[in-house]
């Protein structure tokens, strides 16, 4: 396993070698890869909204946004100027500093969370050893925005939107640990680099959706609650509840919650392809094809490559499932309330909890396979 | 113990026919995403409606002889017929007459019975205006006749389901020269009055 580029280190290499200290280099670094991952995530979310609406169109038979920009690429852009444009409306009876804070405490959590996912060995915001716990704990921060936006709206449809949220978020948020502490058994460490580091070598075969298939079919069921996505959208269902949590909300606070939905859905997608999906690594291993080649994986040349490659490979694995989801979302009927949390506590958590048995099992008969 | 093991067998049969079915519907929606659109994108296409299409109602002024039939067949008595008596004449003479299409439910009444065929339906159904009160035609208004969609340059014409060849199930791409399922209006007037004759000999 190569090290791959690490373009801190380069940095700060540059920096001291101008006469910088290199503390005071870390501290002009730091911010580097922040922003640009915040960029990042909302180019992604533009990306996936035109590709939502267009795949849509293309299962309804439809042609989608076509006039803004080539095929309609610009029409997220006009939706987000559209709403950053228009009033910003608290209602009068709404509780104004709530309904304020609740879209951002749905919206930074997300964004915090890209600083476990990792794009390359050292292609990450932070090795964490905490890693995918980070991203568990912050996940259940965002139910408690969506239920102080749905109390605060001061609306019936609101608070029964936000009521669902918090149950869907908690009945789902269980199946969804146990499938990852199955995957961290089997790797021996929380860290996103270390898991993705015990998937890779024998290019696909080394994935983890082979060791985890029924981890993977529950971690992706209950990412889909998570998000809100359709088969669960019950929070925002629109013919029983307007809009849910949402039902009060308007321009730059609505686009809020819009751009986290979706900031969500990518972040899920990224997760599943580093947990399950080998992450940056090809299908077929790197380190296989430069010894074929017989190239030293330190060269410069090609480290830039499988760099870029990697982060190809994570984005490509990441729409995949996004596609998958838009997929299922006009594939599968929304699911009542009921039925809902029986999947959750019923289905999922049992099969989840075998799994795991079955994993701890395995891993002390095969150590060789199941991460020794 | 075995029934216990006899459940959580149905379960997982269970489970495994739904995981099915959702891979099922899976495939049909893939399948739905490479067929081609069947949208018309309005103002740049346009169906061309069917011969029998209820649209604007089009009035011919010197036709009429102000019997006011259509009035009353209208269900909510919607033309307006202004006559006076011309006693020398012993005629009526129309005046003004007009409809309002913000009203007008586009039954087709007073077409039907018009005694004078003075009344007729045309294809035009863009009746949309910022003041409804801009949908009141009068006699001159009546009076015009629609824009054809096969005459505007700007709009490409699509033929409705029924006038498709057989088998074509999309109006994009068919020729305009491709004929339609089944025979045409005056084929089939002609092979009735070619059977009628024979009828009456027998």
């Amino acid at each position: 396993m190569s090290p791959g580029i690490d373009l801190q280190g380069s940095f700060i290499q540059l920096l001291t070698s101008l006469g910088l200290p290199p503390q005071l280099a870390k501290v002009v670094w730091i911010p580097l890869p922040l922003l640009l991952m915040l960029i990042a995530a909302t180019v992604g979310v533009l990306v996936v909204v035109w590709l939502e609406r267009k795949i849509s169109a293309a299962a309804q038979q439809r042609v989608g946004p076509e006039y803004a920009g080539p095929l309609g690429t610009l029409q997220p852009v006009a939706d987000g100027l559209k709403l950053l444009f228009k009033e910003d409306i608290i209602p009068a009876q709404a509780d104004p500093w709530l309904f304020s804070i609740g879209p951002a405490l749905v919206v930074v959590p997300v964004f915090l969370s890209y600083l476990i996912i990792p794009f390359g060995q050292n292609l990450n915001i932070t090795d964490l050893g905490l890693g995918v716990f980070l991203w568990i704990a912050l996940s259940s921060v965002a139910p408690v925005g969506l239920l102080m936006s749905g109390y605060s709206s001061n609306n019936k449809y609101s608070l029964l939107g936000g009521l669902r949220a918090a149950a869907q978020s908690i009945s789902y948020e269980i199946p969804l640990a146990l499938a990852v502490l199955a995957i961290v058994m089997m790797s021996n460490s929380l860290s996103t680099v270390d898991i993705v580091g015990q998937q890779s070598g024998y290019g696909i075969l080394g994935w983890n959706i082979w060791r985890q298939p029924v981890g993977f079919l529950i971690f992706w069921v209950a990412a889909l609650a998570e998000c809100e996505r359709l088969p669960f959208d019950l929070p925002e269902a629109e013919e029983e509840l307007v809009a849910g949590y949402q039902t009060e909300y308007g321009g730059m606070r609505f686009a809020l919650f819009y751009l986290g939905s979706y900031v969500n859905l990518i972040l899920s997608a990224l997760l599943v392809a580093v947990l399950y999906l080998g992450g940056w690594e090809l299908p077929i291993s790197v380190d296989w094809i430069t010894s074929l080649l017989g190239l030293d994986p330190a060269t410069p040349w090609l480290q830039v490559i499988t760099a870029s490659l990697g982060i190809t490979m994570v984005v490509l694995k990441a729409y995949l499932l996004v596609f998958l989801a838009v997929l299922l979302r006009w594939t599968v009927p929304r699911v009542r309330i009921d039925q809902l949390l029986d999947l959750g506590w019923k289905f999922l958590l049992p099969v989840a909890l075998v799994n795991l048995l079955l994993t701890a099992a395995l891993k002390i008969t095969f150590p060789a396979f199941f991460g020794g | 113990m075995l029934k216990f093991l006899k459940k959580v067998g149905d379960y997982a049969t269970e489970a495994a026919q739904a995981a099915k079915y959702i891979g099922q519907g899976l495939s049909v929606t893939f399948d739905h995403m490479q067929r081609r659109p069947v949208t018309v994108q309005y103002p740049y296409e346009k169906l061309v409606p069917s011969e029998r299409y209820r649209g604007r109602i089009h009035f011919e002024y010197d036709k009429c002889i102000a019997c006011e039939v259509c009035v009353r067949v209208c269900p909510i008595n919607l033309p307006v017929v202004d006559y006076e008596y011309n006693k020398a004449a012993r005629k009526k003479e129309l005046k003004s007459y007009s409809i309002d299409f913000g009203v007008c439910i586009f039954c087709g009444n007073c077409v039907e019975y018009c005694p004078t065929n003075c009344l007729s339906m045309t294809e035009e159904y863009e009746l949309s205006s910022y003041d409804r009160h801009d949908l009141n035609f009068d006699n001159v208004a009546l009076g015009r006749l629609p824009y054809k969609v096969t005459d505007d340059p700007m709009v490409t014409p699509l033929r409705e389901l029924a006038y498709l060849p057989k088998g074509a199930m999309d109006p994009h791409g068919v020729p305009d020269s491709a004929r339609r399922a089944g025979l045409r209006p005056e084929e089939i007037i002609e092979k009735e009055s070619a059977e009628a004759p024979a009828e009456v000999e027998s």
